[in-house]
């Protein structure tokens, strides 16, 4: 897997970079800005960028805008935002065209390494990853009429691992229970809000999102 | 002695060059007082009542000029709101004050002005008269203030020494006289008290905001120095422990480097809590009080720094901050720009006002707009309703004033 990283603090750019590479994973690119990012995206065709929110030279959101510009160059590069704190704009700023091959994580994450390899390579096969931190914020935001009060507990635990991107499978190896009583959880949780039930955990990530924040809006 | 000298001589002539800017102000005077009369002479006649609001305009701005002037030295002089620029003008207080003023200035400052000029050409006149006395035709070389003409080189040499003696009396009376001729200026053009008291709320409800921003933007230098400093480091410890746990297994050598690496980043961010920590309030400030806190900046500071405290009633701590923060960005900068070989810094407490001078002896021409700080000093300290004034020429020295109001 190639990996470009744009991190503007050192010590972390060279830490992400470590662990990466200790890990067997190709770290082509290392940039503290956005625009040499974006030319080292161009020039080394990497299959996944790690990138900062927070970058030169206003700190605010140069790290999106730079990830939301490489993706509409190249459509397939998966990007993994990295953010020292959740900011629900920017989260939807970067998910609102699709989830498709697009993560936001807190950066602490990283320490957590096997769960940090696990979002990094979903990522980078077309899936998503959405920090849980962001999917709890969505649910405590959100209106209690909203029809989340119609899910069981169990099934709100499912809709919240579920929005953080995971597949089935991994659902189920969280909650240890088996496959088939996710499976069914889940279609309940479909019909409880009235979403479209699909395979593609991409979809199935989007609509949950969108449901979310839709209600959250509506409140 | 010397220094006595020095100091005297400068204070003359800046004493000099506020009698010739008076009599500017007292010129400009003369003028509008003479139309103030033609204007009061044809009201008799009913068509002076149409140029009425035009004159109190012209007034007014005369009264601005010498605010504008008296305000350069010594206590400032708000201006007040301009009176009503309509009949009703001649019931306004700001008004009759400024008209009592047009009167005293146009005779009383002018004379003093002229006096003020006349002074020194004498003593150049008299001084010199040795060197042309003998030059010129018999009745031309006389004592400026005197009947009697020179005709021979102890006579000269006499009008010489009077020229020095006018010349002492000058440095004597110099001041005084600058002071005595802003004085109707000082007395009547400030707004009369109860204009004085709106001004007043105008003025604390801008500074209030003015407060809330500084506020505010130390509140984002703070959140975004933890953010940025202490809190990337702690990730960064997270993510090496993170790397070494998973090293530990294949090979125990590298996780010991990397856990070593992470002990570094756990240092740094530690120091760096630190910097914020001392950034909010300097512990240095609550433990040894303003005097001790400044002893330790000049210590530290890469110029030599003479400090001279003396603040018997200790102010708000949120007074001393600033002060000391002010301090140690000024002394930042005159070691990065000023070119100076020392500094000293003066801070006393004048009743309910701390004062704080700091003085070097660099290259001068610091300017506020060329971005180095200042600006940010001067709304940090506007925010506590004090005042910052800054002096620096061309060539220096420069000259940092502060005075903040630290009664409750």
């Amino acid at each position: 897997m190639r990996i470009v990283i744009a991190e503007d603090d050192p010590l972390l750019r060279e830490g992400l970079a470590l662990l990466l590479r200790a890990e067997g994973l190709d770290v082509v690119a290392k940039t503290e800005r956005p625009e040499p990012f974006l030319e080292a995206v161009d020039e080394h065709k990497p299959d996944v960028a790690i990138v900062d929110v927070r970058m030169p030279p206003t700190h605010t959101d140069e790290g999106i805008r730079a990830a939301v510009e490489a993706r509409r160059r190249r459509p397939d590069l998966a990007v993994l935002v990295l953010s020292a704190y959740v900011e629900q704009a920017f989260a939807t700023e970067l998910l609102s065209a699709g989830a498709s091959g697009l993560g936001y994580l807190l950066k602490e994450r990283v320490g957590r390494v096997e769960q940090f390899l696990e979002a990094l390579h979903r990522v980078a096969d077309g899936g998503t990853a959405v920090d849980p931190e962001v999917v709890a914020q969505l649910l405590t935001r959100t209106r209690p009429d909203a029809g989340l009060d119609r899910l069981s507990a169990r099934e709100q635990e499912v809709l919240a691992i579920m929005a953080e991107g995971l597949g089935n499978g991994a659902i189920a190896e969280r909650l240890f229970v088996t496959e088939g009583a996710v499976h069914k959880h889940i279609r309940s949780i479909f019909q409880k809000l009235d979403l479209n039930p699909s395979d593609s955990v991409d979809r199935r990530v989007t609509a949950v999102l969108r449901y979310l924040e839709d209600s959250r809006r509506r409140s | 002695m010397s220094a006595f000298l020095a100091r005297r001589a400068r204070s003359t002539l800046d004493a000099l060059e506020h009698l010739v800017g008076g009599l500017g102000t007292a010129i400009l005077a003369v003028a509008t007082l003479l139309w103030v009369l033609l204007t009061a002479a044809l009201c008799v006649f009913g068509v002076g009542l149409l140029i009425v609001p035009a004159t109190a305009r012209i007034v007014h701005t005369v009264a601005d000029r010498e605010r504008g002037r008296i305000s350069r030295w010594g206590e400032e002089v708000i201006s007040p709101p301009p009176p009503p620029y309509s009949l009703r003008v001649v019931t306004d207080r700001t008004f009759h004050r400024e008209l009592g003023w047009l009167v005293t200035h146009a005779t009383f400052g002018f004379f003093v002005g002229l006096v003020g000029i006349t002074l020194p050409l004498d003593v150049v006149h008299d001084g010199t008269l040795p060197l042309w006395w003998w030059a010129v035709p018999e009745f031309v070389a006389a004592p400026s203030l005197g009947w009697w003409t020179v005709t021979d080189w102890p006579g000269a040499f006499f009008v010489a020494f009077l020229g020095l003696m006018c010349a002492v009396v000058i440095m004597i009376i110099g001041p005084g006289l600058a002071w005595v001729q802003a004085w109707p200026g000082r007395a009547l053009l400030p707004p009369s008290a109860d204009v004085d008291l709106n001004l007043r709320v105008a003025e604390l409800t801008a500074t209030r905001a003015a407060a809330l921003d500084a506020h505010a933007a130390e509140l984002r230098r703070i959140e975004r120095s933890l953010h940025d400093g202490a809190q990337n480091r702690l990730v960064a410890v997270t993510v090496l422990l993170g790397a070494a746990r998973r090293a530990l297994g294949r090979d125990p050598a590298t996780a010991v480097e990397i856990i070593d690496r992470a002990q570094d980043a756990a240092e740094l961010a530690l120091a760096e809590l630190r910097t914020v920590a001392r950034g909010i309030l300097p512990p240095v400030l609550a433990d040894r009080g303003l005097a001790g806190a400044l002893e330790g900046l000049a210590v530290s500071s890469g110029v030599p720094v003479s400090v001279d405290v003396d603040v018997a009633v200790r102010c708000p701590a949120s007074t001393e901050a600033t002060a000391y923060f002010v301090v140690a960005e000024t002394l930042t900068n005159i070691a990065k720009h000023s070119g100076a070989t020392s500094a000293s810094v003066m801070v006393r407490r004048d009743g309910d006002t701390l004062l704080a001078r700091i003085t070097d002896d660099g290259k001068g021409g610091a300017d506020e707009k060329a971005g180095s700080g200042i600006a940010g000093m001067r709304r940090r300290i506007e925010a506590h309703d004090g005042r910052l004034t800054l002096t620096s020429p061309p060539g220096g020295p420069t000259t940092l004033e502060v005075e903040l109001p630290c009664g409750s």
